[in-house]
C-alpha cells in the first residue's frame, strides 16, 4: 500500500475540516474568501471521492491508522460501503452548499454558519470511512456537537428548545452507544469492521452480553435514525434553516444513524449471529411500525416542512427494514435507499426552502397554484413527492421492488403490506400537494412576494442559487431510478457491496 | 533528580527574590515558571531511562531523612503543574482583568507551585502535612485577593482546613506512636491491621477528604472557587484539590489493611456515584456561572472518587490509570472553563449566568473555549476525559454484577452534559440580544481556549500516557 492510499481517506475527511476551520476565523463581509473556500472544499473531496470509487472497483483499498485505545486504533478505511455514503454525501454536500450560499445570502453570522457546516460534513465522511466500533463512536459524537450550533443558528426561543431537544436525545443516544462499543470491546476488543461480522466465535459464552450490546448500539444508533420512539426530536428540529434540515435528514445526520445499524447489522454482528440470537423479529417490527407511522403522523400536519419531516421518519426506517429481513434482495434495496432516501427527500426540503424564501409560503394551504408562480421547483417537488410514493422510474421505486422481493425471499410476506400500506399513505399525504400546486387556483397575494431571483416564472422565480441545487437533485433522482440497470448506478454499487456481505 | 529539585525550587527562590526586590514581579515569576516547567520536562525525560529515582534529603539515612521519589506519573504532575501555572499567570499577566504586575498573586502562586511539587515528590506522611498546610495558606490567601467580598468565602475555607489538618495530624501522629515511622514505604512493611492502624488511617482520610472537596465534605469549594479571582479559580480546582487526593490514593493503596480498603472503597464509589449527580444538579441550578464552573469541579471529583473506591474495593492497581487521567484532564479543562467564564464574567459585567446570551456571537472565543473543554468534562471522544472514562468502563463491563457502576457513570456523563450544554445553549440564544458589542480582550481569549486545545490533543499521545501513567502509578 503506498503513502497516497493510506493518506487518502484522512484526505477526504480534512478536504471539509481544514477549510471549515479556516472559515470561522474569517469576518463577515470576506464573502468571496468564504465562498471560494467552501466550493474548493466541495470540488477536492468530490474529486478524492472518484479517485477513491475507481480505485475500489478495481481492488485497491485505501487504509489510514492511528494509535489511540489499547487494542483499538484510529481506522479510517475506504470499503465498498463507506463510499456509497460517502459518496452521497459529498454530492448532496455540494448541492447544499450552493444552496446555503444563496439562502443564507444578506443574513449574519455567515461565517459560523458555513464553519460548523463544513465540520458536520467532515464528521459525517469520517464516520462513514471508519474502519472500527470506536472510531465510529468518535465520529458519532462529534456529528452531534458540529450540528447543535446549526440546528440553533437562527437563536429565536423556538430554535433554541429544538435545538436543547435535539441535544438530549442525541447525547443519550451517544451515551447508550458508547456502552454497547465498551461492552464488545470488552468481549473481542475492537477489530476492523469485517464482512460477516467479528463476533460470532463469542456466541455460546457470551450470548447475554452480546444481545445487550446489540439492543444498546441499535437504541442510541435509533435515535439519530428516527426510530420511534426516539425519532421526537426530527420534527421539531425543522424550526432550524431549510440548508440544515437538508443536512439533518438527507445528507448527515439521520443517515448516520441508519448506515451506523448497517454497519452494526452487517459488519460487527453478521448476519448469521443476528439470526442466532434472534435479533431480528424485534429490530424488524420496529421499523415496520415506524413506517406505518410516520406516514400517519405526517397526515396530520398541516405544515409543509413538518410533513416532510415526519416523512423522513417514515421512509428513513425502510432502511432500517431491509436490513431487519437479513436477505440479500432486501440489503440491496436497504443500500441503495439510503442514497434514493437522501437524493429526493434533499429535493423536498430545498423545494419547501425555496417557497419559504421566495413566498413566505409555510403552510399546505397556502400552496394552492404555486406551481404557476414557481414551475420549475413545483416541478421538482413533484419529482421528490412521486419518489417517494414509489412511482416508476424514479428513485423511491427501485428501493422498494427490491424491499418487496427481498421480504418475499424471506418469507415475510407481511411486509408487503407494510409496504404497499406506507405507499397508500405516502400517496394521501403527497397528491394532495401536488394538485393543489398545480391545479389550485393562485390566490391574489402570496403571503409575501420577495421577488427573488426577478420574480417571473421559470428560470427566474427564484435566486439561481436556490434553483439550481433544487433542479440538481430533482434530476439525478430520476436518472439513479432510470440508470438503475447500469454499472454506475447506487443500485449496482448496492449490488457490489451485498454480493460482498452475503459472500454471492 | 536534580531537574525535579530544580523545578521544586525555582519558584520558591522566586517568590523570594520578589519579595526583597519587588521590582519586575511578573516577569520574575513568569520566567522562574517557565525554567521549572523546562526542568520538569527534563526530570522527565530522564525519568524514562530510570523509572523510579530516589532523593534522601540532607544525606541522612532513614528513618531521618525525607525521602523524595521520582517516577513517571509525578513527573508528569510536574509537567502539569508548571504549564498551569505558566498559563494561568500569563493570563493574569495580560488579560485587562488579571490582578496587575505587582499584585501579591505573583509570590504566592510561585509558593502554591512550590508546595505542590514538594507534594508531588514526598513519600512522608509528615512532610506531607507540611507541604498541606503550606498549601491551604497559600490558597486562602489567594482567594482573599478579590477583596472584601470574598473575605467570608476564605474564612470558611480556612477554618475548615485547619480543622482538616488536625484531623490529618492526629491520625499520622496515631500511627508514628503505633510504629514509630513516617516514611510511607516503611510504614507499608510494617502496617498490620489493628483498630489503631484504621482509626488513624480513618481520621486521616475524613481530613484529606475535607481538602480536597470530596463529597459529602465539599461545602466550602463552591464559595471560596467562585469568589476567587479567575486566575486563582482556576488554579485551585485544576491543581490544589488533587493534592490531597493524591495523597490518600497512596496511604490507601500502601498502608490500609485490604479489608479496610475495601470497605472504604464500596464507600468512596457510593460518595462519588453521588456526587457526580449532586454536583451536577447544583450546577444546573445556581444562577452564577462560575458558581456553575465550581460545581462542576465538586460533580468531576465524584468521577475520581469513584475510581479510586473501585479501585480499592476490587484491588486492582490499573485503575490507577483512569484515575490519573481524569486528574490531568479535568485539570486542563477545568483552567479553560474558569477562565473562559471569568473573563466572560469581567467582560459582561455580571456574574450571573443569563449575561453569557448571546456570548456566541460577541465573545465567540471564549464561548467556544468553554464549549470544548465542556466536551472532555462530559467525556466525548477523543478527549482526555474519553480516554480515562473509556479505561475505567473496561472492567466495569467485565462482570454483569459491576454493571450497576456502569449506570452511575452514564447518568454522570448525561449529568454532566445538561450542565455544560445549559451554559452553551444560552451562548447561542441572540433573540433580543443587545447589537453592541461589548470591547473584547483577544490575547486572553486565546489563553482560554489553549488548555481545552491540549486536553483534545492528549488522544494523539493516548497510548504512551496511558503507559506512563500505568508504570508510574505502579512501580
Amino acid at each position: 500500500m503506498t503513502l497516497l492510499h493510506m493518506l487518502m481517506p484522512l484526505m477526504v475527511v480534512l478536504s471539509s475540516l481544514i477549510p471549515g476551520l479556516i472559515i470561522f476565523t474569517l469576518r463577515e463581509d470576506q464573502i468571496e474568501l468564504r465562498t471560494l473556500l467552501n466550493l474548493s472544499g466541495v470540488f477536492i473531496k468530490m474529486a478524492l471521492v472518484i479517485t477513491m470509487l475507481i480505485g475500489v472497483s478495481q481492488g485497491y483499498s485505501y487504509e489510514f491508522r492511528l494509535p489511540f485505545l489499547p487494542n483499538a486504533d484510529l481506522t479510517l478505511r475506504g470499503d465498498a460501503l463507506s463510499l456509497q455514503f460517502v459518496t452521497l454525501s459529498s454530492i448532496l454536500w455540494m448541492a447544499t452548499t450552493i444552496y446555503a450560499i444563496g439562502y443564507l445570502e444578506g443574513s449574519p453570522l455567515r461565517s459560523r454558519f458555513f464553519g460548523y457546516f463544513s465540520l458536520c460534513v467532515s464528521a459525517t465522511v469520517g464516520l462513514a470511512l471508519a474502519g472500527n466500533l470506536v472510531t465510529f463512536l468518535l465520529f458519532y459524537e462529534l456529528l452531534t456537537l458540529a450540528t447543535f450550533p446549526l440546528v440553533v443558528h437562527r437563536g429565536t426561543k423556538a430554535a433554541l428548545r429544538a435545538g436543547r431537544i435535539y441535544l438530549a436525545y442525541t447525547l443519550a443516544g451517544g451515551t447508550l452507544v458508547l456502552l454497547g462499543v465498551v461492552l464488545l470491546h470488552d468481549i473481542a476488543g475492537s477489530p476492523e469492521f469485517t464482512i460477516g461480522g467479528y463476533l460470532t466465535v463469542f456466541e455460546t459464552e457470551h450470548s447475554a452480553s452480546l444481545t445487550l450490546a446489540f439492543a444498546l448500539l441499535i437504541a442510541g444508533l435509533g435515535v439519530k435514525a428516527a426510530l420511534f420512539p426516539v425519532h421526537g426530536w426530527l420534527p421539531r428540529a425543522m424550526v432550524a434553516p431549510a440548508p440544515v434540515s437538508a443536512l439533518l435528514h438527507a445528507v448527515a445526520v439521520v443517515k448516520a444513524g441508519a448506515f451506523g445499524i448497517v454497519r452494526v447489522v452487517y459488519d460487527v454482528f453478521g448476519v448469521d449471529l443476528v439470526q442466532n440470537l434472534n435479533l431480528m423479529p424485534p429490530l424488524l417490527w420496529l421499523a415496520a411500525f415506524t413506517i406505518i407511522f410516520g406516514s400517519v403522523m405526517a397526515l396530520r400536519q398541516t405544515e409543509l416542512k413538518k410533513r416532510l419531516a415526519y416523512s423522513t421518519v417514515s421512509q428513513v426506517s425502510y432502511i432500517t427494514l431491509g436490513v431487519a429481513l437479513l436477505g440479500p434482495i432486501a440489503a440491496i434495496g436497504a443500500i441503495a435507499h439510503l442514497v434514493h432516501q437522501g437524493l429526493m427527500k434533499v429535493t423536498l426540503f430545498f423545494c419547501a426552502g425555496n417557497f419559504a424564501e421566495t413566498l413566505h409560503v409555510h403552510r399546505i394551504q397556502d400552496m394552492n397554484g404555486i406551481g404557476k408562480r414557481m414551475p420549475y421547483t413545483m416541478a421538482a417537488f413533484t419529482v421528490g413527492a412521486l419518489g417517494m410514493m414509489g412511482a416508476p422510474p424514479i428513485a423511491g421505486f427501485i428501493t422498494k421492488w427490491h424491499l418487496g422481493l427481498g421480504a418475499l425471499e424471506v418469507g415475510q410476506a407481511w411486509v408487503l403490506l407494510v409496504l404497499v400500506g406506507s405507499g397508500l399513505l405516502n400517496a394521501l399525504y403527497f397528491l394532495p400537494l401536488i394538485y393543489r400546486g398545480w391545479f389550485g387556483l393562485p390566490p391574489k397575494a402570496w403571503p409575501e412576494d420577495t421577488g427573488l431571483g426577478g420574480g417571473s416564472p421559470g428560470w427566474r422565480e427564484t435566486h439561481w442559487m436556490l434553483l439550481l441545487p433544487t433542479l440538481f437533485t430533482a434530476v439525478v433522482s430520476i436518472l439513479v431510478g432510470v440508470l438503475a440497470g447500469t454499472s454506475i448506478s447506487p443500485l449496482a454499487w448496492a449490488k457490489l457491496v451485498v454480493d460482498l456481505e452475503f459472500s454471492l | 533528580m536534580n531537574w525535579a529539585l530544580l523545578s521544586l525550587a525555582l519558584p520558591l527562590l522566586s517568590a523570594f527574590w520578589v519579595l526583597l526586590v519587588r521590582r519586575a514581579v511578573s516577569e520574575t515569576i513568569l520566567f522562574a515558571t517557565l525554567v521549572s516547567l523546562t526542568a520538569a520536562l527534563a526530570a522527565f525525560y530522564q525519568v524514562q531511562s530510570d523509572p523510579v529515582q530516589t532523593l534522601l534529603l540532607g544525606d541522612w539515612t532513614l528513618p531521618l531523612a525525607i525521602r523524595f521519589e521520582l517516577t513517571s506519573l509525578n513527573a508528569l504532575l510536574m509537567v502539569l503543574t508548571a504549564t498551569i501555572h505558566f498559563l494561568v499567570g500569563l493570563y493574569n499577566r495580560f488579560s485587562r482583568h488579571g490582578s496587575g504586575r505587582y499584585s501579591d498573586y505573583w509570590p504566592l502562586s510561585a509558593v502554591l507551585h512550590s508546595a505542590l511539587v514538594a507534594l508531588w515528590l514526598s513519600r512522608d506522611l509528615f512532610n506531607w502535612y507540611v507541604t498541606l498546610e503550606l498549601l491551604t495558606l497559600v490558597a486562602v490567601a489567594l482567594v482573599t485577593l478579590s477583596g472584601p467580598k470574598a473575605y467570608r468565602a476564605a474564612l470558611g475555607y480556612l477554618v475548615l482546613s485547619l480543622i482538616a489538618s488536625l484531623f490529618y495530624l492526629l491520625g499520622v501522629a496515631l500511627l508514628y506512636g503505633e510504629y514509630g515511622v513516617l516514611d510511607l514505604d516503611r510504614l507499608s512493611a510494617l502496617a498490620v491491621d489493628s483498630a489503631n492502624t484504621r482509626l488513624a488511617l480513618l481520621l486521616m482520610v475524613l481530613g484529606l477528604m475535607l481538602k480536597a472537596a470530596l463529597w459529602p465534605l465539599y461545602l466550602w469549594l463552591p464559595d471560596a472557587h467562585a469568589n476567587a479571582p479567575t486566575a486563582v479559580s482556576a488554579l485551585l480546582s485544576a491543581l490544589v484539590v488533587k493534592g490531597p487526593l493524591f495523597i490518600l490514593w497512596l496511604t490507601l493503596t500502601q498502608i490500609a489493611p485490604v479489608e479496610f480498603a475495601q470497605q472504604l472503597g464500596l464507600i468512596f464509589a457510593l460518595f462519588g456515584s453521588v456526587a457526580l449527580l449532586s454536583g451536577a444538579w447544583s450546577a444546573l441550578r445556581t444562577p452564577y456561572l462560575k458558581t456553575l464552573v465550581a460545581y462542576s469541579t465538586v460533580a468531576q471529583l465524584g468521577y475520581a472518587l469513584i475510581t479510586l473506591g473501585l479501585l480499592l474495593r476490587w484491588q486492582t492497581p490499573e485503575l490507577a490509570t483512569a484515575l490519573w487521567l481524569f486528574v490531568i484532564a479535568h485539570a486542563l479543562a477545568k483552567v479553560s472553563a474558569f477562565l473562559a467564564a471569568g473573563e466572560m464574567q469581567a467582560t459582561f459585567g455580571s456574574k450571573e449566568l443569563i449575561a453569557v446570551r448571546g456570548a456566541s456571537q460577541s465573545m465567540p472565543l471564549a464561548m467556544f473555549a468553554f464549549a470544548v473543554a465542556g466536551g472532555s468534562l462530559i467525556g466525548l471522544p477523543p478527549s482526555g476525559g474519553f480516554l480515562a472514562k473509556w479505561i475505567l468502563l473496561q472492567p466495569l463491563f467485565a462482570e454483569p454484577a459491576h454493571w450497576p457502576w456502569a449506570l452511575a457513570i452514564l447518568l454522570g456523563t448525561l449529568a454532566s452534559a445538561a450542565y455544560v450544554f445549559r451554559v452553551v445553549a444560552l451562548a447561542f440564544d441572540r433573540y433580543d440580544v443587545e447589537t453592541e458589542l461589548p470591547q473584547t480582550d483577544a490575547l486572553a481569549q486565546w489563553l482560554s481556549l489553549l488548555p481545552a486545545l491540549v486536553v483534545w490533543g492528549l488522544a494523539l499521545i493516548s497510548q504512551p500516557l496511558m503507559l506512563w501513567l500505568s508504570t508510574g502509578a505502579n512501580p
